[in-house]
Parts: structure tokens; C-alpha cells; sequence
């Protein structure tokens, strides 16, 4: 079935860029269709997962909503697809999303021969072990041998193959396609690993039967930085992703949060006067109106309320900010100076 | 030639020795009883005509003869074997007695020769080049040697009904079962089988044809059987049988057969 | 009075022919013609396009890809695979993944069907009743369904590696697969096959000349038992007098996993059992209507020369219904290969999986891997379909 879907969309590509979906225009396509197309996951916890009344939380959501919020001043004006990771780059190629916001990794080979561009890193992350606390075993060194239960289409089939050579160990790969039957298999014994990056063991040992007989082994074996993704050759809607990302960033950094940001509108503070667009026509630039980050910080909030928010130490995933903290507190998030 | 044929059949002769002899045979479909009381005897050369109305049980009663049905009352003796469940004997009977069936029944996917091999080669144990003989000598009296390497598909139906003839005639059989023979066929066909079981009839075989043929009753049986309803009703010399019957329904059957 | 005349000459002229475009043979050809450039132009149009827009969005193209070092590893291969070799290489170990367990899944369904097809037809009532059941549900169920209760109904309830179900401590089965010792041939071990070609080759013999003995002077030779004993005998004999020159290789639980010795993966036997079991109630069904299509006639007429029902089976009733059935049983195949597929689903590295999956993942060559993968399906259902179709031929009766 997944078969057929690939190939309608590969057809799709062969037919319907011709018509033009691919090219200049996304972001006039958007405000002509009054949303945004959002590729997620299947259900990741803390990055695009679905709640019981069916609306979708997460980091990767946000950025999506924050994306709306920009264009539309309306957070909520987002439609969402899950998607495979088998599936995720040829939805992106064909058109069938606009922004893929899918804990995806930024690696050379997409951003050039997949004709993508990552837009920036949402998430710093890199690939764990996750294994049963009664084999005893304390580190991925000794896992010569094992089964390894890993999702298809994924940098972590990759990761995982280069750690195993590298370190002259053997290894019996069980592949899935969704992210579920992974997690499932790996909590029937059919692997003695699962492997992901660190961030989604933390999320799926939350769906496993009893999540105290597991433990993370200390190794980090990848860089894994996670990102949205347009297509390449829309320099415009390429250029409105990836500050929508820096706005959050840099209203983290200069105090703005959901909560304040009306009081800081009568703000003395340069800066904050170009965020809000109280000055300047930072927002006429990127296409939308000029009271942007107003709108993304209102409704979506700052990075840090984000992090905090869906994957920080007070929700289940307790995931400390770590390399994600930004740069002045010793992190790697980095805003770009929006002036 | 109906005249020749017919001083020809008073020279066959019917021996004294018993051939078929059937005692008290009866027989159920179901609810339904298609061979009520059936005693009949055929001795060796006889040559004997049943006829009667659909359903009256007479092809049943010459498959019963090869055990192609099964009887559940009464005997049936076959050259003293008896019919029984014992399937010895029910084979040692079927490779005595042969049969000639209305559809033919050759086996498509094997040329003539094949068909008429099958059997020697597997049943009787024959090597495989004296069966050849014996079938060409078989092809040769039904008149038709020259097609011993084509397939049935592509004979015409009175040449199926003489090959089927001879492929019986291959097993040496003693008695041979014809179930309408030429029912089936053209009318422009019917006459080059009925030649070949005259010719049969000629060489001293014992017959027992279930036909609609009254020519073929008239000059060459020695005896006509009428069945209605499962039982015998009239059993007589041909001359007699047609000349004079005794029964109303015999009278009433060759009424609406001779004048139709 | 003129004009009259003139109109009589003409219908006195022999018929003219028709003008070209109300020729039905050139009509015909205009519209073959017509419709075949479309098509190529269509081919021509797309080919291009595609290209064109690949090239546009930045997105490689090409064959290249598959000289290039696949890096991941492959749970099953029936040939030697590692990382460090080529994703054409993961191509071939995936295609032969999906021959085995087409190849397996063909005969196993064959002879499953042919037997449930028989068993319909018996007269024992329970076996009769007990086969229909048994078809009318699993035909009736989708076979994605059924690879799943294979997968994960049954063979996810097995225990893990250290509880393993053993048998006679050589074979172990767990939820990682079923492992049996492998044989490793010492020096002189060659006898044993020799002794079995032999046996094989002593075999044609027999067979041949108990065929010719058989024309000859009608005596029948009992081939198939002689041929059992020669086909065991034999090799057994090699075996005592060299004094067994083969080594199990058995497995032994090692740190994780069951080590050494033979492994069938769980993902495997899932595949091949609901494929077979599946497909095997089509079969039956063909079975049955062949042999109910040969008329009763057939079996009557070969019992009134005396044949005995198994001969008559044989020789008769078989090879007239195979021709009813050959043509159906090729579908069947065909859906079987094509179902196969279906691998994906439960991880099984078959060619969809291994290529269409990982291999297009990691190069995002779509249109081209999807081009191979159809391409190869395509031709295996060919190559299936032209032998069944030769076979047919073959076995056609020959009409008026």
C-alpha cells in the first residue's frame, strides 16, 4: 500500500510539477488556500502527536503553527499529514505538503540530492540505544550480536550500521516501516535494541508496557539535528520558514514570552521595537505583515515556552535543555539577528 | 442387402452355453425403483435388442451387467463370476465385457492408437507393439487404418463411435454392451456404425444393444426385449415381437416408433 | 433521357472502389497508427518532463546510485552481504528474497491446493466438509490480515531467546526464528553426493528401461519403491562407509542471541505461511473444477475396459483436468509472486522493502528505483506466464 503511495506521488511528480506547484509561489499559494500544509509524524510524543481530542501538540506542530501564525496572525490556520519517513521526502517533493516539520534530520545528501533545504535545527539531537534493564547490559560496546529493531528510511539505519562496523561488532537489523510497529516489536522480544535518536526513546518508552524495565544506554553515536524542510528553488517561502524559527529565538532571548508580549509593546528597546514591528518593515520583507513575531510569540509563544511546553523536564519526556539552551547559557540555539 | 442380412443372421448360431444370467435384479434411485425383478439370461452367440420408452430402466439394466451401477437386490452372473462388492471381481468382469457408450467417451488427449492401446498395455499386460497390432487389426475392420495417429477431436462422430468400438474390441471381450450406440450421431453416420455391429453381430459375438434401430432389431437379433417402467414386459423372437405383441403398451411403443 | 442513359452506364461499371478513408482495412490501420504515436508521444512527453522537473528541483538522477556503498545491513541474504558493499547489491539480495519465498510459496501452495482440492471432492464426509471450511474462510479473509495473525498473533507470543522452546537440544525455537544445526562437509564428504547422483542417475535407468521392458513383454517393475530404496540406500551406504565426514554446526545461546547453525526468521515463515495458505484455497478451488470439468464419461468408459481407478486417475482424469487448470493455477502464481510484496508489512527484507524502502530512502531516487522494482515484477510475471502459457500449449488438445 505504501508501495502504490510512493508511487502515485513519484507519478505525481512526473505529471504535476510541470503544472508549476513546485516553483516560485508557495507562499502565494498558502494565502490563495488560507493554510498551511503541514507534513508530521505519525505520533511522536513532544514532536507531532496527536491528543485525545485529536489536536496536534508537539515541537514540529508548533513551528507549523508559528509558520500560520506569520502568515495569517491565526496559529490555528494548519492542516496536518502524518507521514512515514519512508514517505515524508517524496510528500515534500510532490508538492503534497508545504513545510515538513518532522523530526527530520539534516544531513548532506538531502539538502542536495533530494532537492530539499533544511531550514534550520528546531532540535539538537543524536541517536541512543534503549534496552531491557534485565539483560544487564551497561553500554553499546557489548552489544555484539544483538537484534536491533530500527525504522526504515532513517538516518538511524545508517548511524547504527556505521557504530556496529566500527567497532567490529555483528548485528541482525529488524525493519519497519512505521515508528509504532518498531516500538511494538522491540517490546515483544523480538529485538533485544531499539534504537532512535535519544529524544524519540524517551518518547516511545512512554508507549511501551511497563517503562521502567527499559533504560537509555549512555552513548550518544550520531549528531542528530532535527529541522523543517521546504523544497529547494523557493527562496522566499525557504527564507519565511527558517526566521519564523530565528523570531522564536530571538524573542526567547530578548524577554519576550506569550504572556508579556502586549505590555512589551510599549517597550523602549530597539530590538524589541523591530520584533514587534513598532519599526522598520522586517515583515513587508519576508512577504507578511509586519507585526509577525507578535503574532507567533501571542499565540505560539517563545522557543523556550515551546520547549518547555511539549518535551521539557515537566512533561513526561523530562528532557533537560542541554544543547538546546541558547548560546549565552552555553546551548547551541542560535538566533539570527532580525534587523 | 436387407434380405442378404437377414439370411445371414439365420445362419448364426446361438450355443447352449450361458453367458449373462441376471435372477431377481432389482434397483433403487433413491425412493425410485428403476429395475424391478429383472431375470434374464444370454447365452454365448445371442445377439438381443432392448428397447422401451425413456426411463425404463434399459440402460440401467446393461450397466448394471458391468457394474457401472450398482444393483442392490437379486444376482447378476457374468460367466460364472458373480457381481458382488469384491472389486477382483468386478474388474475380471470389466475386462471381459465391453462397452460402447452414446457419447462415445474416447479419451481426448490420446490419438486413436493410444486409446485403443490403453487398456491391452495396463490391464492386460501387453507389450506395447503387439497391442499396436492388434488395435491396426481392430482399425482395420472398422474401416478406418488410416487414422490411427489423429486425434478424436478431429473425427468425425460415426468414425468416434467405430473407434470407440474397436478400442472395446481390443480387450478380446466376450460379450460386448452397446447404450444406444447411434443415438448421438448424424443420420447420414448411423449407418457406417451399423454396419460394424453387423459385421460384429456376424463374427459370433454375444451382444446386448440398447437401441432405437428397429431395422438393426429385425435382422440381426435373435431375440427383443421390451422394458417399461423398470420391468420386462415382452420378450420375443424379432418376428414375432413385431408381427405379433402381445402386450397393449408393446403395441402402443411400436406404434408411435414404426409410424412417427 | 441523356442523363438516363448516362446513369445506367454507370451502374453497369463493375463496383468502384471505395475511397481510401471509407476502406475498413485502411481505417483500421489510420487509427492503429493514430493511437500508437500518441502513446509515444505521451512516453516521449512524460520521460522528458520528469527529467526536466528533476533537474529544475535539484533532485539526482541517474543510475550511479547503485555502484555506490549501501552502508546498511540486511537481516536475511542468500548471498554473502555486508555493509561495505553496493546498493546494487542490496537490489539482488533483495530480488532473491523475494524468488525464495515466491518459489517456496509456489510449490508449498501447489501441493496444498492440490491436495485440499481432492479432499473436497471425497466422499468421506468429514474430509469433504472439514476442506470446505477450511477454504471457504481463508479465502474470504484479506491476506494482509492473515500475514498479521501469522506475524503477530502467533509467532510474537513465542518466548525470547533465553526461554527458547528446544528440541533435542539442537533445534530452538523463539521469537527471533527457528534455528537448526547446520551441516559442515568434512574431507571425503564428496562421496555422499556422488552416491546420490548415482542413485538419481541409476534411477532415469530404471526408469527407462522398465518402460521399455514394459512395451516389450507387458511385465510391470515396481520403479517407484526400487527408486526410494536406491535414492536412500545409497547415500546411506556412503555415509557408513566413509564414517559420516559431516559436522553440525549447532547453535548455542551467545550473549544475546542463538549463534551458529541455521536460522529461518520469524518474518519469513510468517510470509511464506499466510502466502501458501492463502493462495493454496484458490488452488483447490481450480483443482476441484478441473477434475469435476472432465465428464463422468472419461472415468466410466476407462472402467468398462477394466482400468482400476488410481491408473484411471492417472492416466485419464489428471492430464485432461490439467488442461482446465493450468491456465487459472498461472493467476494464481502471478498473484502469489505480486502478493509477496506484502513483505514490507512485517519486515521482511524482500525487494519492496529492501529496495523500494531502504534503498530509496536513502538515495531519494524514486522515479528510478520504482522504474526497477516494477520492471522486475513485470518480468518475473512474464517469465511465469510464458512457461505456464508454453506448458499449456503443450498439454492443448488437438481439435478438428
Amino acid at each position: 500500500m505504501n508501495l502504490l503511495r510512493t508511487l502515485v506521488v513519484s507519478t505525481a511528480i512526473a505529471c504535476f510539477t510541470f503544472a508549476g506547484v513546485a516553483g516560485a509561489g508557495t507562499l502565494d499559494d498558502v494565502k490563495r488556500k488560507g493554510f498551511v500544509q503541514c507534513g508530521v509524524s505519525q505520533g511522536l510524543p513532544g514532536f507531532s502527536n496527536p491528543d485525545e481530542k485529536g489536536n496536534w501538540t508537539g515541537i514540529d506542530v508548533d513551528i507549523c503553527r508559528a509558520v500560520a501564525a506569520a502568515i495569517f496572525g491565526d496559529a490555528s490556520k494548519v492542516k496536518y499529514t502524518p507521514l512515514s519517513a519512508k514517505e515524508r521526502f517524496t510528500a515534500l517533493q510532490s508538492g503534497e505538503v508545504d513545510v515538513l516539520s518532522r523530526n527530520t534530520t539534516w544531513t548532506l545528501v538531502r539538502d542536495t540530492a533530494l532537492g530539499l533545504n533544511f531550514t534550520g535545527v528546531t532540535y539538537y539531537d543524536g541517536q541512543g540505544f534503549m534496552v531491557p534493564k534485565k539483560l544487564g547490559v551497561k553500554s553499546a560496546k557489548e552489544l555484539n550480536g544483538a537484534s536491533v529493531c530500527v525504522n526504515i528510511g532513517t538516518t538511524t539505519e545508517l548511524n547504527m550500521a556505521d557504530f556496529f562496523r566500527a567497532n567490529k561488532m555483528e548485528y541482525k537489523p529488524v525493519v519497519f516501516e512505521k515508528a509504532d510497529e518498531v516500538v511494538a516489536a522491540y517490546d515483544a522480544g523480538r529485538c533485544d535494541v531499539y534504537t532512535t535518536d535519544r529524544s524519540g526513546l524517551a518518547a516511545q518508552r512512554l508507549k511501551l508496557k511497563n517503562p521502567d524495565a527499559h533504560m537509555v544506554l549512555p552513548e550518544i553515536i550520531s549528531k542528530e539535528p532535527l529541522g523543517p524542510v521546504v523544497r529547494h528553488g523557493d527562496d522566499q517561502w525557504f527564507d519565511l520558514v527558517k526566521w519564523t524559527l530565528y523570531a522564536m529565538l530571538e524573542a526567547e532571548e530578548y524577554g519576550l514570552n506569550s504572556k508579556n508580549v502586549d505590555k512589551m509593546k510599549s517597550s523602549s528597546d530597539p530590538v524589541v521595537k523591530r520584533l514587534l514591528g513598532i519599526e522598520g518593515d522586517m515583515g513587508k520583507n519576508l512577504g507578511v505583515d509586519n507585526n509577525w513575531v507578535y503574532n507567533i510569540v501571542k499565540q505560539v509563544g517563545n522557543y523556550s515556552e515551546v520547549y518547555d511546553r511539549n518535551v521539557g523536564p515537566a512533561t513526561p519526556l523530562k528532557l533537560e535543555r542541554g544543547a538546546n539552551a541558547l548560546w549565552k547559557e552555553g546551548g547551541l540555539q542560535y538566533g539570527m539577528p532580525v534587523r | 442387402m436387407a434380405k442378404a442380412t437377414r439370411k445371414s443372421s439365420k445362419r448364426m448360431t446361438v450355443s447352449q452355453e450361458v453367458m449373462i444370467q441376471m435372477i431377481d435384479v432389482h434397483k433403487w434411485y433413491g425412493q425410485f425403483h428403476v429395475l424391478k425383478d429383472i431375470n434374464l439370461t444370454v447365452n454365448k452367440g445371442e445377439r438381443i435388442v432392448i428397447c422401451g420408452p425413456s426411463g425404463s430402466g434399459k440402460s440401467t439394466l446393461i450397466r448394471c451387467i458391468n457394474r457401472l451401477e450398482e444393483h442392490q437386490r437379486g444376482q447378476i452372473i457374468v460367466e460364472g463370476t458373480e457381481l458382488t462388492g469384491d472389486l477382483k471381481h468386478v474388474e475380471l468382469i470389466r475386462s471381459e465385457v465391453g462397452m460402447v457408450f452414446q457419447h462415445f467417451n474416447l479419451f481426448p488427449h490420446l490419438t486413436v492408437m493410444e486409446n485403443l492401446c490403453l487398456a491391452p498395455i495396463w490391464v492386460r499386460k501387453m507389450p506395447r507393439q503387439e497391442a499396436e497390432e492388434v488395435a491396426m487389426n481392430y482399425l482395420e475392420r472398422v474401416k478406418i487404418p488410416e487414422q490411427a495417429r489423429k486425434y478424436p477431436g478431429q473425427l468425425s462422430g460415426g468414425q468416434q463411435q467405430r473407434v470407440a468400438i474397436a478400442r472395446s474390441l481390443c480387450m478380446s471381450p466376450k460379450v460386448m454392451l452397446f447404450d444406444e450406440p447411434t443415438s448421438a450421431l448424424d443420420p447420414e453416420m448411423i449407418k457406417e456404425v451399423l454396419d460394424v455391429m453387423v459385421e460384429l453381430a456376424e463374427s459370433g459375438m454375444t451382444m446386448l444393444c440398447v437401441t432405437h434401430e428397429m431395422g438393426f432389431a429385425k435382422t440381426v437379433s435373435n431375440r427383443v426385449i421390451f422394458m417399461d417402467e423398470g420391468q420386462i414386459i415382452e420378450e420375443n423372437e424379432p418376428e414375432e415381437f413385431f408381427n405379433h405383441p402381445r402386450s397393449d403398451r408393446t403395441k402402443l411403443f411400436l406404434s408411435q416408433i414404426l409410424h412417427h | 433521357m441523356a442523363a438516363e442513359k448516362k446513369e445506367a452506364l454507370v451502374l453497369a461499371k463493375p463496383p468502384a472502389k471505395p475511397p481510401i478513408w471509407n476502406d475498413p482495412r485502411y481505417r483500421a490501420l489510420f487509427f492503429q497508427v493514430l493511437v500508437l504515436g500518441g502513446i509515444i508521444l505521451l512516453c516521449v512527453f512524460l520521460v522528458h518532463n520528469t527529467l526536466a522537473n528533476l533537474a529544475r528541483q535539484g533532485i539526482a538522477s541517474g543510475f550511479e546510485f547503485l555502484g555506490r556503498t549501501s552502508g546498511f545491513s540486511i537481516s536475511m541474504h542468500l548471498i554473502s552481504y555486508a555493509e561495505e558493499n553496493t546498493y546494487f547489491r542490496a537490489f539482488l539480495v533483495g530480488l532473491l528474497n523475494t524468488l525464495l519465498v515466491s518459489v517456496i510459496g509456489i510449490v508449498l501452495a501447489t501441493i496444498f491446493g492440490f491436495i485440499l482440492g481432492i479432499a473436497r471432492l471425497s466422499k468421506n464426509w468429514l474430509i469433504a466438509k472439514l476442506a470446505t471450511v477450511y477454504i471457504e474462510t481463508l479465502r474470504n479473509i484479506p491476506l494482509l490480515l492473515q500475514l498479521f495473525f501469522w506475524y503477530f498473533g502467533i509467532l510474537r507470543q513465542l518466548p525470547g531467546p533465553r526461554n527458547s522452546i528446544a528440541l533435542f537440544d539442537t533445534f530452538f525455537l523463539n521469537i527471533r526464528g527457528l534455528f537448526s544445526p547446520q551441516p559442515i562437509p568434512q574431507p571425503g564428504f564428496w562421496w555422499i553426493p556422488a552416491a546420490l547422483g548415482v542413485a538419481i542417475a541409476g534411477i532415469i535407468f530404471l526408469a527407462r528401461w522398465a518402460r521399455k521392458r514394459q512395451e516389450q513383454t507387458g511385465e510391470q517393475f515396481p520403479v517407484f519403491w526400487t527408486s526410494l530404496g536406491l535414492i536412500i540406500g545409497l547415500p546411506l551406504i556412503a555415509t557408513l562407509i566413509t564414517g559420516f565426514p559431516l559436522k553440525w554446526n549447532y547453535p548455542e545461546l551467545q550473549g544475546f542471541n542463538f549463534q551458529g547453525g541455521l536460522v529461518l526468521i520469524p518474518e519469513f515463515v510468517a510470509l511464506v505461511l499466510a502466502l501458501s495458505l492463502y493462495t493454496a484455497t484458490f488452488i483447490a478451488e481450480i483443482v476441484r473444477a478441473g477434475i469435476l470439468g472432465v465428464s463422468h464419461g472419461q472415468t466410466e468408459a476407462a472402467y468398462s475396459l477394466g482400468l482400476r481407478p488410481t491408473p484411471t486417475l492417472r492416466l485419464v482424469i489428471i492430464p485432461q483436468a490439467l488442461r482446465i487448470i493450468i491456465p487459472p493455477l498461472t493467476s494464481q502464481y502471478l498473484n502469489l509472486t505480486k502478493n509477496s510484496s506484502l513483505a514490507a508489512a512485517i519486515a521482511y527484507p524482500d525487494l519492496v522493502l529492501v529496495f523500494a524502502g531502504t534503498v530509496l530512502m536513502q538515495t531519494g531516487q524514486a522515479v528510478e528505483i520504482i522504474g526497477i522494482t516494477m520492471a522486475v515484477y513485470l518480468t518475473i510475471s512474464l517469465l511465469i506466464s510464458g512457461l505456464m502459457n508454453w506448458y499449456n500449449k503443450k498439454m492443448a488438445l488437438v481439435e478438428r
